[in-house]
């Protein structure tokens, strides 16, 4: 699945089937290739941030979470990859030989695991396994 | 890449932080090499910073940015300015001299190797009428090691079948130019 697609799938609990808000960001752990977490829109607290982990299933059409309870305000290490800096679309593509391949367009990922499949930047794709970090000013990746 | 080319782009950090750019260029006249860079800061308003970017410490020089490993390979500037002065100065300007006696021009910028090891493979010169070109600049390629004073550089005579004109095609040309050098000291040293 590509974050364009998943981008604003509704999250749902599924104890009360209440929507408790809609998928608004990815939080991107580049060095390990993964999706960490998702940020919502329209949550109803300041709490809007949910956890790889604690998502029960991502689906083609919504995202289910046990309940509502389950998203929290970032913090620690997981505030440094949710901040705005560090998002991955719209971010600067470098290789470690210093040239540039573009921005971030879109990535592919696996719905089951989160694991990161392939980077669609407007220099051509990248691989997960090119990934070295992701920076205040650019992604790192290994060259090809 | 000529390497007045890297003034002003990005220093980055592998982490993906830029840390600064890139102000000057340090020559070190003695080896006929690039001693680092001074840098300044990356906003719009930041002026010199205190720390400059030894030879040493770059990974890579690439088309956008210079890419080092991270923030603890920078050395305090004063540091760096001064092994580029320990060594006589400035490569540019300087007189281009074969140790046939014949003066090829004068330096006007350094050639370094880009991608992920970086070094200095030649000089820019703006030639004398020894190499005929109509005084257009040309690119010479530079003997692992050569002799190097304030005002002059000694390049071996060979130097002369190896100018070229042509940025892209440079590297190759290095690469014969040096080989053939070594086969040629081969030479003579079974001669003696």
């Amino acid at each position: 699945m590509r974050f364009s697609e998943a981008k604003n799938h509704p999250v749902v609990g599924t104890g009360s089937a209440d929507t408790v808000g809609k998928v608004k960001s990815f939080v991107v752990d580049a060095a390990q290739a993964r999706v960490v977490a998702l940020v919502l829109a329209k949550a109803a607290g300041k709490a809007d941030t949910l956890l790889w982990e604690d998502i029960t299933s991502f689906g083609p059409d919504a995202v289910t979470v046990s309940s509502a309870d389950r998203l929290v305000e970032p913090a620690g290490e997981l505030a440094v990859l949710v901040d705005k800096k560090h998002a991955v679309l719209g971010k600067r593509v470098l290789t470690d030989a210093g040239d540039g391949l573009g921005e971030v367009k879109d990535v592919e990922f696996d719905p089951a695991g989160g694991a990161i499949r392939t980077l669609l930047t407007s220099g051509g794709e990248v691989a997960a396994w090119q990934l070295i970090a992701l920076g205040s000013y650019a992604l790192m990746v290994r060259t090809a | 890449m000529r390497v007045t080319e890297v003034v002003a782009r990005p220093v980055v950090t592998l982490r993906g932080d830029d840390v600064a750019q890139v102000k000057d260029v340090v020559y070190g006249g003695d080896s006929g090499a690039v001693a680092g860079f001074t840098l300044a800061g990356r906003g719009l308003l930041s002026g010199p910073m205190k720390e400059g970017l030894p030879w040493e410490g770059v990974l890579a020089l690439g088309r956008d940015a210079v890419i080092i490993a991270d923030e603890s390979v920078l050395q305090p500037r004063k540091t760096v300015v001064a092994r580029g002065e320990a060594r006589r100065g400035d490569a540019l300007g300087s007189q281009v001299l074969t140790d046939g006696g014949v003066e090829l021009g004068r330096v006007v910028d350094v050639v370094v190797e880009v991608g992920r090891s970086a070094g200095v493979v030649g000089y820019e010169i703006d030639p004398t009428e020894a190499i005929g070109r109509d005084n257009k600049r040309v690119l010479i390629p530079l003997p692992d090691t050569l002799a190097v004073s304030g005002e002059r550089l000694i390049v071996p005579a060979e130097t002369v079948d190896f100018v070229t004109d042509d940025l892209a095609g440079f590297g190759a040309a290095v690469d014969e130019f040096r080989t053939r050098l070594r086969r040629s000291a081969a030479q003579g040293g079974q001669q003696a």
